[in-house]
Formats: structure tokens, sequence, C-alpha cells
């Protein structure tokens, strides 16, 4: 065997290998849903086709299930967007300026996002019932947004390096101020990773547990990672079928997310500005 | 309109301590002249242009557009770039990759608050001056590097500059495209007539564009002139071999004096000098003068007579119209532009130095 032919099938085996061990557990989690038992390997059981579990889901109004889910993408939504908005601008000026110590404020804020959440968490239930945000929107999206700004900050910074300061330059000399040289070249040429920032700090928001479980009391603000995992049947059991099919639905406004942006994220990010 | 820097120094902070990038430059653009800044890279000419745009500030010194000071740390004086109306042209072009070809060249228009048909107008009529009018909702990604080059260009032109600022606009360009484009550059910035700055390292370049140029080495200016004055009067060994198509050849030589009469010594002959030249060589002392002397006035033979130097071909380059011949005589290489008679390596030569077109300068590197 020739070895370009092996590699070939080695590397055909490890992608293979390594999407069963990705999606394995997702296409079980479907399975289960759509099964009519949860235990559909045992051979007692066997596996049939059923859609009752997800309209348990969305048809019982005790769940909430709809309820945490508008809560969940709200509250991602807007610390994503937040993240994004005070991000951007400050990973511009680390990446543009001539600011003293910028490598410092890097480590720095990389050092901050560093404290285990459940250390805080304590502290943040107590400034929150002070406030009496508990249960509330903001009591989500402000740590959220918190927690998820350093990675933003320096992945955005990151991106902002690799637009070719000669179009700032360009953009000054064509008559734009400071703020235009931002608006008009720096951001619209980084949209891709402005993008992919934004979707990765909504899925870090969205999968969010431990202040989601503190910080809210019921679906007024419960998200759905915490919802899920507080359904409960009728005699304490769980509910396997709809915890899945819960989570199934779950997944759908990521995916659909990620797709809707997949062009603009894979799309080269400076192609073109220059040379070669 | 007139540009004018005077006694500029910029000094850059960096990690590794100060770097002086342009000592005390004074420096006179006429006006629609098209002045070539030329250099080894880091000689700072780029750092002149970035003062003329507003990029980058003086450290000292004075610039001024026409009569107004638009740079002087002493008067407190700073006109940001978006202010300057001026235009430049990137070594790396600088095109805005999320634009079109008509929203690129549009851009500063857009940002002045133009009038949509005015944008129109000019965009278009900018386009079809350049040749691009049929590219004009394309990507920059599609392009060639030529077609980048004028989208570019374009670009700097729509919005009637008071000065245009070009850094090696041609070097990413290939040979052939280079020449034309050069051709073409100068025939439009004789048409627009605006004053322009030409950053370039390329001496071939500077010459056939340039209607001044400005001979550049770390951060100081050592020589401005006519190509011609350049070519003909280099002031100091440096701007001697930086300018002509093979640098000068410079040869360490003995003066002698024989009852008031000045020879040279050079590979075992005795050459005298015509009477202008030892005035020339007197001048700068007598002990070892450099002499320089191009290589297309040297000439290169078999025959021998008095005036002539012996030496072996050491190499030979072919530029296909005429060889440089590499000789090696007394102790020094001699280059040599040799038309018609074909030489190989090993080859027994004499070369005749013609003293009338040799140029003279002191140890020191002084004037001649």
């Amino acid at each position: 065997m020739s070895e370009e032919r092996q590699v070939r099938i080695l590397y055909v085996a490890g992608a293979l290998g390594f999407m069963a061990f990705s999606l394995g557990p997702i296409l079980y989690m479907a399975l289960t849903a759509a099964s009519r038992r949860p235990d559909f390997l045992s051979q007692a059981s066997g596996w049939e086709f059923t859609l009752a579990h997800f309209a348990a889901v969305v048809g019982t109004p005790s769940l909430h299930f709809l309820d945490n889910l508008r809560n969940s993408i709200v509250v991602s939504g807007c610390a994503s967007a937040l993240c994004v908005a005070v991000a951007a601008p400050a990973a511009y000026a680390i990446a543009r300026l001539e600011l003293p110590g910028k490598a410092l404020i890097l480590l720095c804020v990389l050092a901050v996002s560093m404290f285990p959440p459940v250390s805080l968490v304590s502290y943040l239930f107590k400034v929150m019932a002070a406030l009496g945000w508990i249960n509330t929107y903001r009591a989500l999206v402000l740590p959220y947004t918190a927690w998820i700004l350093p990675l933003s900050l320096w992945i955005l910074t990151g991106y902002f390096a690799q637009v070719p300061v000669d179009l700032d330059r360009a953009a000054l000399v064509d008559g734009c101020s400071g703020l235009g040289v931002l608006r008009k070249v720096v951001i619209p040429v980084a949209a891709p990773g402005i993008f992919s920032t934004a979707l990765l700090a909504f899925i870090f928001a969205f999968n969010e547990f431990l202040f989601a479980l503190m910080l809210t009391t019921d679906h007024a603000a419960r998200t759905v990672p915490v919802g899920i995992a507080l359904f409960e049947g009728l005699h304490g059991e769980i509910p396997w079928g709809i915890v899945m099919a819960a989570a199934t639905l779950t997944t759908v406004p990521v995916v659909f997310l990620t797709l809707v942006f997949q062009r603009r994220i894979v799309q080269g990010l400076t192609r073109g500005a220059i040379k070669g | 309109m007139k540009l004018s820097f005077s006694g500029v120094s910029r000094t850059f902070h960096s990690g590794r301590g100060q770097v002086r990038a342009l000592r005390d430059v004074d420096l006179v653009v006429g006006e629609g002249e098209l002045f070539v800044l030329l250099g080894p890279s880091g000689c700072g000419k780029s750092t002149v242009l970035n003062l003329a745009a507003g990029l980058v500030k003086p450290t000292s010194g004075e610039i001024r557009f026409g009569d107004r000071v638009v740079a002087s740390r002493d008067r407190k004086v700073f006109v940001p770039p978006p202010e300057r109306n001026v235009a430049m042209v990137f070594q790396s072009y600088a095109l805005y990759p999320h634009l079109d070809v008509f929203e690129n060249i549009a851009f500063p228009l857009r940002v002045a608050g133009s009038k949509k048909p005015e944008i129109d107008q000019v965009v278009t009529d900018a386009a079809r001056t350049l040749g691009i009018g049929d590219l004009l909702r394309v990507r920059p990604a599609e392009l060639s590097g030529g077609q980048r080059q004028r989208v570019a260009i374009a670009r700097a032109i729509v919005r009637k500059p008071a000065l245009f600022l070009l850094d090696e606009p041609l070097s990413n360009l290939d040979a052939g495209l280079r020449a034309s484009t050069r051709v073409e550059l100068k025939r439009l910035q004789r048409a627009l007539g605006i004053t322009t700055l030409y950053v370039t390292h390329d001496q071939t370049e500077a010459m056939s564009l340039g209607d001044r140029i400005a001979l550049l080495r770390d951060g100081r200016i050592v020589q401005t002139g006519t190509p011609r004055d350049l070519y003909e009067r280099p002031e100091s060994p440096f701007a001697a071999s930086f300018i002509g198509q093979a640098p000068m050849n410079l040869l360490n030589v003995s003066v002698l004096e024989e009852g008031g009469e000045l020879r040279l010594r050079l590979g075992g002959k005795e050459l005298p000098l015509p009477p202008d030249q030892a005035r020339n060589v007197r001048s700068l002392g007598t002990g070892t003068v450099l002499l320089g002397i191009r290589p297309e006035d040297v000439r290169v033979g078999t025959g021998s007579s008095v005036n002539r130097v012996a030496g072996t071909v050491s190499a030979v380059e072919s530029t296909g119209r005429e060889e440089l011949v590499h000789v090696l005589a007394g102790g020094s290489t001699i280059t040599v532009f040799s038309k018609g008679a074909s030489f190989r390596e090993g080859d027994a030569v004499t070369i005749d130095i013609p003293m009338e077109a040799a140029h003279f300068f002191g140890k020191g590197g002084g004037e001649r």
C-alpha cells in the first residue's frame, strides 16, 4: 500500500471517528426523543417512531418550555449583542492605538476570566437580591456579558489585528474620522470575525447553567438548560422522552443561527484588500 | 500647490530604543511637479510621505501646503489627514475588500458627502480614464494586480486632491506592466497637473518619472536634483553607486605629482589627467582618492596602448543587448558594458578608462 493511500485512509478514518464521537450523543438524543420508549436499545422494547414527546414538550403549559426557550433566546441575544458592542471598540483600541501596556491589559482580562463561576455565584446572588433583580433578564444578561467579554475581546483583537493597517490609513487619507474608519472600514471588513464572535457569545450564554439556576426562580426568566434539568415526571422519575425532545428542540435556534451566519463567517476575512 | 518641508525630523520610539527615521529634511516640491523620493529601504522615504499625508506627526520642523502650515510642533499646528485633501496610493493598494470597484472609487466622495449624480459621473469618468470601466461591479479579490493598481489610482484622483502621494505603486507589478504603467502614470500626472510626491527604491523608475529626485540615506537627503544632475554630477560615492543601470565603479587610486602634473596609479599604469580633472583631484588633496567611472563609459578590448590597463575577465552577465563584463584589474573588479565583442571568463583584456568621464571623491566620501 502506498504511503499516500495510507495517509488517506487514516485521514478518512480519523474524520469519521471524530464525527461519530461528536455527533453520537446528539443522534442518541434525537432517537430517544422520537422513540416511544426511552430504553429502545434493550432487546425487550425496540425503537418505534413517535412525535408524542415533542407534542408534549410544546403542548404542556406546566412545563413552560416555550417560555424558557424565549427567555434563553432573549437573554443570550442581549448578552451577545452587548458583548460585541463593548468588545469591538475595545479590541480596535488594543489592536490599533499606541496604548502603553497593551499586553498587560489583555493578560489581566484573561486572568479575570479565570475565576471559576461557582466562586462568584453566591455573591452575585446577594448583589442581585439586594438590587431586587432576581428572576429578571437583567440578572442574567449582565453577568453573562461580563463573563463572556474577555473571550470576545481576545477573539476580536485577533480579527482586527488581521485587518491590514493600510486600510485604516487609506480611509483616514480618504477623509474618514477615527470613528468613521472603525464604522466604515474596520467593522465591515472584520464582519466575519464579529459574526463568529457574536455567535460564540450567544452559544456560551445559551448553554450557561449555574448562574441561571441560582438567579432565576420561575418561567419569567428561567432559561432552557435549567428548565430541562427541572423537568420532573409524575412520580419523581425522569421523563427521558420529554427531556430529550426538549433538548432536541433547544438545538434548533443555535443550528439555525449557525446556518444563517455560516456564509458570512466562512467568506474570507480580507480577501483582495492588498496584493496577492 | 507647493509643498515644503523645513527642518523636519521624526523620531520613532520602539522597544529597542529611539529610531531617527528622518533628520532635518528640507524639501520644496513645486506646483504640479512630479517629485521622486529615492533611496534604499529603511532610508525614511515612506516617512516623508506619511508626514505629508498627516499619518505621522513631525518631531520637529514645519510642513507647509502652499502658505498654510499643516504641521508644526513649535506652533502647535497639526492638520489631521481627513482635512488635508491629499490622495495616496499605497504599495499594497489598500482597496476596501468589502466594497466593489465602483464603491472603492466612490469612497472618498461618499465620505465628503457628494451628491449621487455627481458621484456616478466622476467615478465613471475616472474608471474610463484608467480603462477599468467594465469592472465597476467586481470585488477587489477578483482583480489582477494591475487592475487593483488602477482602482487604487482611480480612487486617488476622483477627489481632485491638492497633493498626490504614491508609495512604491509599481513594485508589485511584473516588469512589463511596470514599464507601461510608468508611462501612463507620468502622462496622467501631467494631464491632471497635481503636485506629486512619489516614493521608490528603483532608480530606473525615479530616473524615468521624476521631474526632480531627492536621494535619501539614513533619514537624510544626500542630493536633490533633476535625473540628469544625479546621473552626471553625483555628489557622493553613495549617489554615484545608487544611480545608474549598473552601479558605478569606485576604485581607490593613488595620486602622484610629477613636475606640477598629476597622474593616477592604477593597475601598474600611471594615467595622465586632463587639466580640468586635475583641478578637481587637486582640490581633494593628494594621496588616495576614489575614482568613479560608469560601466557604460569604460571601454574594453584586447589592444594595448599606454593608457590601457591590463586585466582578466572574471564574469560575464548578458543583458541581451549588451554584456556586463567584470574585469579583474590591478586588484579591483571593474564592470564594463560591452556591445558587440563577446568575452569569456579568463580572457586577458585591456580596459580604457576615459578620464574626462570620471568622477572623483575624497577618501572621506566627500565632494569631488
